[in-house]
């Protein structure tokens, strides 16, 4: 972002094109890095919409292949195609691309350690909606168990942007988990700094600390907020790579502040709030609360009323750094 | 001749239903104010022609172990599912209102918990492999209910389905029938362009099925097909039905841009009145 002569801030095009929509700023950054590195393929899987491909497919019909609905194939595709140097990436909803494809994920992608770049839009249950077979509220827990696999979560259309940028020259296969349809608060700024597995330090805090990941970090400001106006002084990380973690962001975070909460569009099994916990279990025992999806299948609804009801708003970030206290 | 005046009158009634479906799907779609089109409206001829000619089911006792099944595998498709179960009896129209709404039972997609419902779907390339399940239930249970899986053209992309495919052979599972609604579209185009599945009937006859092509908005054939299972002794059914996306509303015909897209009230008058028109 640079300052315009008549003093007005120019916002780059890729912000409006976005529309808060991170599937597509991921597309977006896609069809950049496409013009930067003949190395570049977006593979699709019947998503040249949902994730923002058509402009690609236009300028350069040679770097998009859209297989179809057919998300194993469209893994292997992508791990072969990696093999001869090609940097595929793959654009799929969060649910089918992960749990669909796992097997090619594990021996194609992550045990063989192809440079394969997944983006799983729809995740969460951002489309609610949809029912539970179109919820993805395990993926992290599936990334993040394979060796080899970079979990990211954006946290909005701009850190969506920075995150895929950031990709270009980064080693090993990555999971890239994007929001879809539903509304994306803007938490991050247009011309963030971005490094994978340096967490953000949203905002300073030393009574107690919310560790975010996705759409729970506006939650988790707007949290910090109210409980400001009751002196309690939170501290808000985005953990946006939920691996590697930033051991550092969360050994200080437990040191400095008086307990931990998580909050995250997951299950509470095996997601951010895990990986945490399993860091401080051994390096730095803390009291810690999650925030999260309990251990079901969420209702059909508008998706912030269903986020609500399974305790994933920001009241349910309050009652937990409350509970710390 | 009586005979096919009595005919004329069934196809009459169940063009009738399938026009309702149609009329149902809308609203529905208009509840939730966006949604699947296409699909529902591709698939409401053969829908009306399944629940009110051929499944047999007692909607007051949906749980009925010797009724047929039914498994829409295109789960997508939900809005003309959920029709048709309400003009069939399995619960009141008026939730068609409640389609996408707060803790109902009728979302986007199938929900097993839903009347009627024999499977949650939404995820593609899983209904096959389910009714194969089924329909081995029944061999070894003795039992005659038959088991009808409905599949999209874009589904058919999903390597699952043919993995089904040789297992309903080999299995020869005569007590089971595909149909394909064959629309040629997809979510992000024509099939063809994408992916394309032709010849279509010739790899299903090379897996060992029996097949046969119809209009899939055809009263009279839809009919006389499903009177004919199993077209032949001991192969699994395939009926390829040769449908329009977005059948019976003009804008959305044959267009992927209908595949999923909002209902806003102008639209839903629009559709309304040309269904109208055709009545
Ligand atoms: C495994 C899986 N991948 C992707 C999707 C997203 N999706 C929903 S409908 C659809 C297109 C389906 O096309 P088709 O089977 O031709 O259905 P129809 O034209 O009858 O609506 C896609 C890609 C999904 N539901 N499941």
């Amino acid at each position: 972002m640079s300052a315009s002569a008549n003093g007005n801030v120019d916002v780059p095009e890729w912000v409006s094109l976005a529309a808060n929509q991170s599937r597509l700023s991921f597309g977006l950054a896609v069809t950049e890095l496409a013009q930067r590195d003949d190395s570049v393929v977006a593979i699709g899987s019947d998503t040249l919409d949902l994730i923002g491909l058509r402009t690609l497919q236009k300028e350069h019909p040679d770097r998009v292949v859209d297989v179809g609905i057919a998300e194993q194939n469209a893994m292997g595709i992508a791990s072969g195609l990696a093999t001869t140097g090609m940097h595929p990436y793959l654009c799929g909803y969060a649910p089918f691309i992960t749990a669909r494809s796992m097997e090619q994920l594990r021996n194609d992608v992550a045990y063989a350690n192809q440079r394969v770049v997944i983006g799983g839009a729809c995740s969460g249950i951002s489309l609610a909606v949809s029912g539970g077979t179109h919820h993805a509220v395990e993926d992290i827990a599936l990334m993040r168990s394979l060796p080899n696999m970079t979990v990211v979560v954006v946290a909005d259309a701009h850190q969506g942007w920075h995150a895929t940028l950031a990709t270009q020259d980064y080693d090993g296969p990555v999971y890239l988990r994007l929001g879809g349809r539903a509304v994306e608060t803007p938490v991050t700024p247009i011309d963030a700094n971005f490094e994978i597995g340096k967490a953000d330090v949203m905002r300073a805090g030393k009574d107690v600390t919310v560790i975010a990941c996705g759409c729970l970090v506006p939650e988790a400001m707007s949290a910090a907020e109210t409980l400001e106006a009751d002196g309690v002084d939170v501290r808000v990380i985005n953990m946006h790579t939920i691996k590697p973690l930033d051991r550092d962001a969360v050994l200080a975070a437990a040191a400095e502040t008086g307990g931990i909460v998580t909050a995250e569009e997951h299950h509470l099994t095996g997601g951010l709030g895990g990986a945490v916990a399993e860091l401080l279990a051994e390096e730095h025992p803390t009291r810690m609360r999650f925030v999260g999806m309990p251990d079901e299948y969420a209702i059909v609804g508008p998706t912030g009323q269903v986020r609500d009801r399974y305790g994933m708003s920001a009241r349910h970030i309050v009652d937990a750094c409350r509970s710390l206290r | 001749m009586p005979e096919k005046s009595n005919r004329e009158a069934v196809l009459d009634k169940l063009r009738e239903e399938a026009l309702k479906v149609r009329r149902n799907s809308w609203r529905a779609l208009h509840a939730a104010g966006i949604g699947h089109v296409g699909g529902a409206l591709s698939a409401a001829d053969l829908l009306a022609g399944l629940y009110f000619h051929f499944l047999r089911l007692r909607p007051g006792e949906p749980e009925w172990e010797d009724r047929d099944r039914f498994v829409l595998s295109k789960g997508h498709g939900n809005a003309a599912l959920a029709a048709v179960l309400a003009q069939a009896g399995f619960f009141e129209e008026s939730r068609l209102d409640e389609f996408y709404a707060y803790e109902s039972l009728l979302g986007m997609h199938p929900d097993i918990k839903c009347e009627g419902v024999e499977m949650s779907t939404g995820g593609l390339g899983h209904g096959l492999s389910i009714g194969i399940g089924m329909a081995l239930g029944a061999r070894l249970q003795n039992k005659d209910f038959r088991t009808v899986v409905m599949i999209g053209d874009g589904e058919l992309q999903e390597g699952s389905n043919w993995e089904a495919a040789m297992a309903a052979v080999h299995l020869s599972l005569s007590n089971l029938t595909a149909i394909i609604d064959y629309n040629k579209v997809q979510q992000s185009g024509h099939i063809h362009e994408m992916m394309g599945l032709e010849p279509l009937a010739e790899k299903w006859r090379a897996f060992g099925w029996a097949v046969h092509e119809i209009d899939g908005h055809d009263m009279g054939e839809i009919v006389d097909v499903l009177d004919a299972l199993p077209l032949e002794a001991d192969k699994p059914s395939l009926v390829i039905a040769h449908t329009i996306k977005g059948k019976g509303a003009s804008f959305a015909e044959d267009t992927y841009l209908w595949h999923n897209n909002a209902v806003t009230d102008e639209v839903y008058e629009k559709a309304l009145a040309e269904l109208e028109a055709q009545s």
